[in-house]
């Protein structure tokens, strides 16, 4: 085995993310003044953002390349995460650097971690083999661990990370023991080997020669096991019980990263495994992946009808939201029309849900923190008492509902798309419904803020840069809801690389 | 770009009044300014609109998701060119009756404006999605001015308009995303134009159920019994101008939906669905009418007479594809005339009913009486309206009933002599009212009530002169909607109806 | 007797239902902890046995499983951090009283 200059190019994105990290950690020990370190943090993201661009311009030549013989996949679709995911911690770091300062004097190794969490992130849609899908979600998960406790002297938090570890360390050997089996069954824990050896081992069990003992199971536990390990990262039913703990005792920002760049990097490696690894057996899973996509919506939805607390209700938001993105990854047509449809829609909705998730979290990050009242009644008069906040969380609220002319609405439509063209138009119409069920409680918000009155005289200010973040999320929401075209081409340029 | 101009004047006028339009003054005249220009722009596309010629006219076609074939088309026909301008006189009439708001004028007027210009959307949308687009976007500025611009239980009836409206819209969108998934692969399109005449066997689903998926949205927004209930509550709980939005504008375009989407694309489903369709209209109409009865509240009565008058709406549209001897487009005419009529006319008297609340603070009729006295110009207007919507003569109610009745008597003989005797209770529940309200004894306790102002006779002369227009000269307006029937009929003779 | 693939198989799963068993019915959380350890170290005895038996020239089985013991041993390391915090703060381990989020 050996390592060329080739595979450090490849990876030259995380590899920047990585030293970014130790930067701003041992920056810390020299500087005092603390807005250096943000500052150099989110230039410093200028790094991986035009190492990725140069990758991407190699590829586009060249085609989608593999490092470490085969361990990473550097095709677009991993592309297409790394630049989300780099774009979503710049935002992040932006929007968070007021709330940070309350961990002082650790407020550099919340930015630290946070980047070398997303290295991981950035590794997972990369996934070539099962060893770098365990690896990249490690890597991923431990350092929000620690940041999920990282308010200690808030016994909430500090629940919050143990819960956190807790699920996450038993869905991770959950899942481990579903890659055991796969890997016992086909002998490789290349994805792409997945393809040739699982129709072999049928063939195999014809012919009676097989020596694997429950060798026709086996396949079929490590699929059951594999989507049950990924069912907690992604917060389907009914592995979700984490999450609205998770979000509300987790220091908001942390939250966010968790709804947005943990999330999508999830769903990027389940379409992975799934598309290029286990699909000759899709007819099994796809019709799993659709079944848990119509109870995971509908149980978010509902239970979300009764929360008070608004990181609470956020948390259930996204469990439903997950069940829209499981739509897209159970919309599986293998050889038949538009077979990308269902991922191009998943690659789409989720930067659609990256801006919008992402402008809530901020706006109620922003007044969380000032008010100190996380209940959807603190929210009252916000109207009034802070307009131009009020209207962008009832944007992102909107567009989360599904109301055009944003891209929630316009990235449903995508996903009811792929699931029609799927032949599934009954989990296309539960998702339909699902909509007009979360219409309730997500208007219910925005009622509170422009109804209710309150005697809370605090107004709420904001930093410039944070400002800033909220501009560029908003915007987001609306641009990509009135021109939905150009990210859908490089969505679908991405997603053909899965088909 | 008539027609974008028509869609985004009003839409960036409210932009305009709300950072303008900090004083009730300032916002107002910026939306009189506003209304007055829509309305001149309706005008010219009304009178611009060549009946000699036909055909969809002022065509704008831009692609807008390539991917999915969604374009931005807009076109006028026959059978918009009149919705257009009832859209234009109405956004009028309901700046006018707002002419007292003084809670946060700019967002008032905003809302109004997106409302007014969402609705034209609607009215000149030529492409499904689009379409929808429209449709859904009312909805924001519905549930904002009803929700804090109301009255009473203003919240609740907002959620209720809302959910209502959303899960009809649920269906539609599901029947189009199937409908479009089901044409072969390179003649997929959401084109209304390419898709009339177009065979509609053979799709994923039975074409009954994309047909009820239609069928069910536009029923609500009609609204049809027994979908309905929101009707009452939206209408009592709104503010005036809002009411008569909502009557105006709002239900016709359920109406609108039905003829140009279910009778235009689907004229064998119609045509099977014509006998429950006319029992359906039958029992709205009796239904409607023996409700108004009951009611005590000005603006109750009022809305359940629409619910009544609607019914003959659907009666009208049933009457086409009823028999299979004689098609007649005599009852289908008189349906669209009844859309534009009752738009006028039901305007008209929440526009009364909202000067009278205004006065006298309640709507409760029992403590009303003589009202006359005090404002004669008021009631003269309540009796225009009142007369009107009973059908005499000379007014526009009058021309729009008779010729449903004349295309529907030979059709459904029974159903029309029912309906028929809705209109005996219309003049009896209409009359009864007016005595109640306006004649009989006067109270001491409205001795002091003044009669209209200038810009309240403005509001109702804007409504009254095309109530009068059109019962004086009809083929002003027929002349045109048979220019847009003309091929809906087509469509049924094709599919073997008057053959 | 001989020891064959299939004898593994059912060590792991019996060991791996053991471990699950603990996460569940557990109410210390060193305990759960511990109980994961088990989950982990039955994939372990899988992936091994796996790559023994099967005829696989590339030792990938035993490869994934010492990277699993490192992961779980800085996994541990973690956890035993977050616990002792919360003893100190709370002098409890129990995950039962640990639940102050409601809903």
């Amino acid at each position: 085995m050996n390592i060329g200059i080739r595979d450090l190019f490849l990876i030259s994105p995380e590899l920047s993310v990585i030293v970014l990290a130790i930067i701003v950690v041992s920056l810390d020990l020299a500087v005092r003044r603390k807005g250096v370190v943000i500052a150099v943090a989110v230039i410093g993201l200028l790094v991986p953002m035009v190492a990725g661009v140069s990758v991407w311009s190699d590829i586009r030549t060249t085609g989608a390349d593999t490092a470490f013989n085969g361990a990473l996949v550097v095709d677009e679709f991993a592309l297409y995460f790394k630049f989300l995911t780099v774009t979503v911690l710049a935002l992040l770091f932006l929007s968070s650097s007021e709330y940070a300062s309350r961990f002082h004097p650790f407020q550099a190794e919340f930015y630290g971690l946070l980047l070398l969490s997303s290295a991981g992130l950035m590794l997972l849609p990369a996934a070539g083999d099962l060893i770098t899908v365990y690896i990249s979600l490690e890597l991923a998960s431990l350092p929000v661990i620690a940041l999920a406790a990282y308010n200690k002297t808030r016994l909430k938090s500090l629940e919050a990370g143990l819960k956190y570890l807790m699920l996450s360390a038993v869905s991770s050997a959950v899942l481990l023991y579903g890659f055991a089996f796969l890997y016992g069954a086909t002998g490789t824990l290349q994805l792409v080997s997945f393809d040739p050896a699982i129709p072999a081992i049928g063939q195999m069990l014809m012919n009676g020669e097989s020596s694997i003992p429950f060798g026709g199971v086996a396949v079929m536990v490590g699929v059951v096991l594999v989507v049950a390990g990924f069912g907690f990262k992604l917060s389907i039913v009914p592995f979700q019980m984490w999450t609205p703990d998770v979000y509300e005792g987790a220091p908001t920002p942390v939250a966010a990263y968790l709804a947005v760049a943990s999330k999508a990097a999830a769903f990027a490696v389940v379409l992975r495994v799934f598309y290029t690894g286990l699909d000759p057996v899709a007819s099994d899973w796809s019709l799993l992946f659709a079944v848990l996509a119509a109870i995971t919506m509908t149980v978010g939805n509902v239970i979300a009808i009764a929360q008070t607390n608004v990181k609470r209700l956020l948390g259930y938001s996204a469990i439903a939201q997950a069940g829209y993105l499981l739509m897209g990854v159970a919309a599986y047509v293998g050889s038949g029309p538009d077979p990308e449809l269902g991922i191009e829609a998943v690659l789409f909705y989720l930067a659609g849900y990256a801006a919008m998730n992402m402008t809530a979290f901020f706006v109620v990050m922003a007044v969380t923190n000032r008010t100190g009242d996380e209940t959807i009644d603190g929210l009252a008069g916000m109207g009034r008492r802070a307009p131009l906040l009020a209207a962008l969380l009832g944007l992102a609220l909107l567009s989360l509902t599904g109301i055009p002319p944003t891209v929630g609405f316009i990235g449903k439509l995508f996903l009811f798309n792929a699931a029609i063209n799927a032949d599934m138009l009954w989990l296309a119409v539960i998702g339909l419904l699902n909509s007009v069920l979360s219409a309730y409680y997500y208007l219910s918000v925005v009622r509170v803020m422009y109804l209710r009155e309150s005697d809370n005289p605090i107004r709420i200010t904001l930093p410039l840069y944070a400002w800033a973040a909220l501009a560029v999320t908003s915007c987001a929401i609306l641009v990509l809801g009135l021109w939905p075209g150009g990210l859908l081409e490089v969505a679908r340029q991405a997603a053909l690389n899965l088909v | 770009m008539l027609l974008s101009a028509l869609i985004f004047l009003p839409i960036a006028s409210a932009l305009l009044v709300l950072v303008l339009g900090e004083t009730q003054q300032r916002a107002r005249q910026i939306a009189l300014t506003a209304a007055i220009a829509e309305l001149a722009l309706a005008l010219v596309a009304f009178v611009g609109y060549d009946t000699g010629s036909g055909g969809y006219q002022f065509t704008e076609r831009f692609d807008w998701i390539s991917a999915f074939n969604i374009q931005y088309l807009l076109a006028m026909d026959g059978l918009s060119a009149p919705m257009v301008l009832l859209n234009g006189i109405l956004g009028l009439a309901a700046v006018l009756v707002s002419w007292n708001v003084k809670d946060r004028p700019n967002q008032y007027y905003m809302w109004l404006l997106l409302l007014q210009g969402a609705v034209m959307g609607v009215f000149v949308s030529l492409d499904l999605v689009l379409f929808f687009v429209f449709w859904e976007l009312e909805l924001v500025p519905m549930f904002f001015l009803i929700s804090s611009w109301g009255t009473g239980r203003r919240e609740y009836s907002a959620m209720k308009f809302l959910i209502f409206t959303f899960l009809g819209s649920a269906f539609m969108l599901a029947a189009m995303l199937t409908l479009y998934f089901s044409m072969p692969s390179g003649e997929r399109t959401f084109d209304i134009m390419a898709l009339v005449g177009r065979d509609m066997a053979n799709l994923l689903v039975p074409t009954w159920l994309i047909f009820a998926g239609f069928l069910i949205a536009f029923a609500v927004k009609l609204p049809m019994f027994p979908l309905h209930t929101w009707l009452p509550d939206a209408h009592t709980d709104a503010p005036t101008a809002v009411s008569v939005m909502l009557a105006g504008v709002l239900l016709k375009m359920g109406g609108y939906g039905l003829l140009r989407i279910n009778a235009g694309l689907f004229p064998e489903q119609m045509a099977d669905f014509a006998s429950p369709l006319s029992i359906i209209a039958v029992v709205s109409v009796l239904y409607g009418a023996f409700i108004v009865m009951r009611q005590t509240d000005l603006k109750r009565m009022v809305a359940y007479s629409s619910v009544s008058h609607m019914g003959f709406v659907t009666l009208g549209i049933a009457s086409v594809a009823g028999t299979g001897t004689s098609l007649s487009s005599v009852g289908m005419n008189g349906a669209a005339l009844q859309l534009f009529t009752h738009g006028t006319i039901t305007g008209l008297l929440f526009v009364v009913v909202g000067l009278i609340y205004e006065r006298t603070h309640t709507r409760h009729i029992p403590d009303m009486g003589g009202l006359a006295k005090q404002m004669p110009l008021i009631a003269l207007g309540f009796m225009v309206a009142g007369l009107a919507s009973l059908g005499l003569p000379t007014t526009s109610g009058f021309v729009a009933e008779l010729l449903i009745f004349l295309g529907t008597f030979q059709v459904f003989g029974l159903a029309t002599a029912l309906a028929a005797f809705g209109v005996v209770l219309a003049a009896g529940y209409i009359l009864w009212t007016a005595q109640r309200t306006l004649f009989g004894p006067s109270m001491a306790r409205w001795g002091s009530l003044t009669d209209a102002r200038p810009v309240d006779v403005a509001a109702m002369l804007v409504l009254i002169i095309p109530i009068f227009v059109v019962g004086l000269y009809p083929s002003v307006l027929t002349d045109v909607f048979a220019v847009g029937i003309d091929p809906i009929m087509a469509g049924f003779s094709l599919v073997g109806f008057g053959g | 007797m001989i020891l064959e693939l299939a004898h593994f198989q059912i060590l792991a799963a019996a060991l791996f239902c053991l471990g699950l068993y603990g996460v569940l019915a557990r109410r210390s959380a060193v305990m759960v902890l511990m109980a994961v350890e088990l989950m982990l170290n039955a994939v372990n005895i899988n992936l091994v046995a796996f790559s023994a038996f099967r005829d696989i020239s590339i030792v990938t089985g035993q490869v994934i499983a010492i990277f699993v013991i490192t992961v779980a041993a800085a996994e541990i390391g973690l956890a035993l951090a977050v616990i002792m915090r919360l003893y100190r703060r709370r002098g409890t381990v129990n995950v039962d009283e640990i639940d102050w989020m409601k809903g």
